[in-house]
This record gives C-alpha cells, structure tokens and sequence, in this order.
C-alpha cells in the first residue's frame, strides 16, 4: 500500500482510493456526487448513499483507483474481493466537458518530440492548457474554472 | 494490470504536437461532450491550449495565443 493511499469505511464496507492510480476521468462524482465530492475533505463520504450504490459507483471507476471491500472480510483476514472493473474496449476517445480527454483501449501515443509515452489502458490528456504535468490532465482544470465543449 | 503486455500493434495514433493540438489517426471511436459518437478511420485535430472557439477541435488559435507546451 502506498503511503498516499486512503480509505473510507461506513458500516458495511471499505472503499480503497490510491491517488496515483486515478486520472481524474470523473466518472465517480458525475454518478454520485454525494458519495464522491472532490470539492470536500474528505473527498469520500461514505454516508452519503447506500453501500450498494457506493459499490455501483466503484465499480464503474474505470482505472481501478476505487476499490472496496467488505469489512467482514477485512476482519477475518480474507483478502475479500477487492473490486475493479477496467473497460475492455478497442479504442475510444471520449471529450469530457470542461474537462480532460479521455483515452481508453489500444493506443499509440507520442509525445512533442516524437518520444512513444508509456502505453496503459486508459489515460487522460489535458484539454484546457494549464496541467502542470503536460500531456497529462492534472485536474488543474477545475482550479482554472475551463469551460469546454 | 498486464502494462507490459499491452504494447500497441496497430491502434490509432495519438500524437501530442508541439505547441499546438493533438493529433487523433486511424480507427477509433470518438465521442464527444454531447454524446455524439463517429467511428471509424478519421483524423481529429483537438484543443490542447484551451483558446478554441471550436471546441473539442482545435482552430488554429494556439498560434495568436502564443501557447508553449
């Protein structure tokens, strides 16, 4: 576990984020915003919907930076199911409003100085011009207020 | 995850510019912040500067805005 990994538990389960997994596809708090806020602190509230729509949600986290598990596994030491579903598509490039873009299947990717940039299944690259981390989207974007089609 | 083993063969193209949009090339699915989906072999410039008045695409107006990156 890295040590920038966090964890939020309600009575039934325990939801997993590791940070250094998520590209900031915005899927989580578009479905549920109650739940997955990252204007709050903590971003997680875990008592802001039913376990079942919570785990709904994680499971559609399509870079497997949510994960859960059920506290009675956790307890007993049964490693349990932690729970992640990556989308298996061909290609796909998705624009997010005011948002990033967003890549998903096989693509090859080449960096300004026609350097090939390290191959995964899913990445988001920045639309709005101020990512601290180009090509990437750091979700600067939303500290800027970008507006986009 | 098996990164390693995902190594494209024949996917699209993606390639970041410099200074200027990205460049989208082959067969892919795009879709767009509407909903709207093409597919197919298709070449897309985007926006990478966030100036566009043709958002997703881009326009050409990294060049007046003088964007490095």
């Amino acid at each position: 576990m890295d040590k920038t990994d966090r964890k939020y538990k309600n009575g039934e389960i325990t939801v997993f984020w590791q940070p250094k997994k998520c590209i900031h596809a915005t899927t989580c708090y578009r479905e549920l915003i109650e739940v997955f806020n990252p204007r709050k602190r903590p971003w997680v509230n875990m008592n802001g919907a039913s376990t079942s729509e919570i785990i709904r949600v994680v499971k559609l986290c399509p870079t497997g930076a949510l994960t859960y598990k059920n506290n009675a596994d956790t307890e007993t030491g049964n490693a349990g199911t932690v729970t992640s579903s990556v989308h298996e598509v061909t290609a796909e490039v998705r624009v997010m409003e005011d948002g990033p873009l967003v890549l998903k299947g096989t693509f090859a990717l080449f960096d300004t100085d026609g350097k090939e940039l390290r191959h995964m299944k899913m990445l988001s690259l920045c639309r709005c011009g101020a990512t601290n981390n180009p090509p990437y989207c750091d979700g600067t974007h939303r500290k800027i207020g970008y507006t986009g089609k | 995850m098996d990164e390693e083993n995902s190594k494209p063969q024949n996917g699209p193209e993606v390639r970041v510019l410099k200074d200027g949009p990205i460049r989208l090339k082959g067969t892919f699915t795009f879709r767009d912040s509407s909903g709207k989906i093409t597919t197919g072999e298709q070449e897309i410039f985007l926006c990478r500067c966030g100036g566009s008045a043709n958002k997703p695409y881009c326009d050409g107006t990294h060049k007046t805005r003088g964007v490095q990156n």
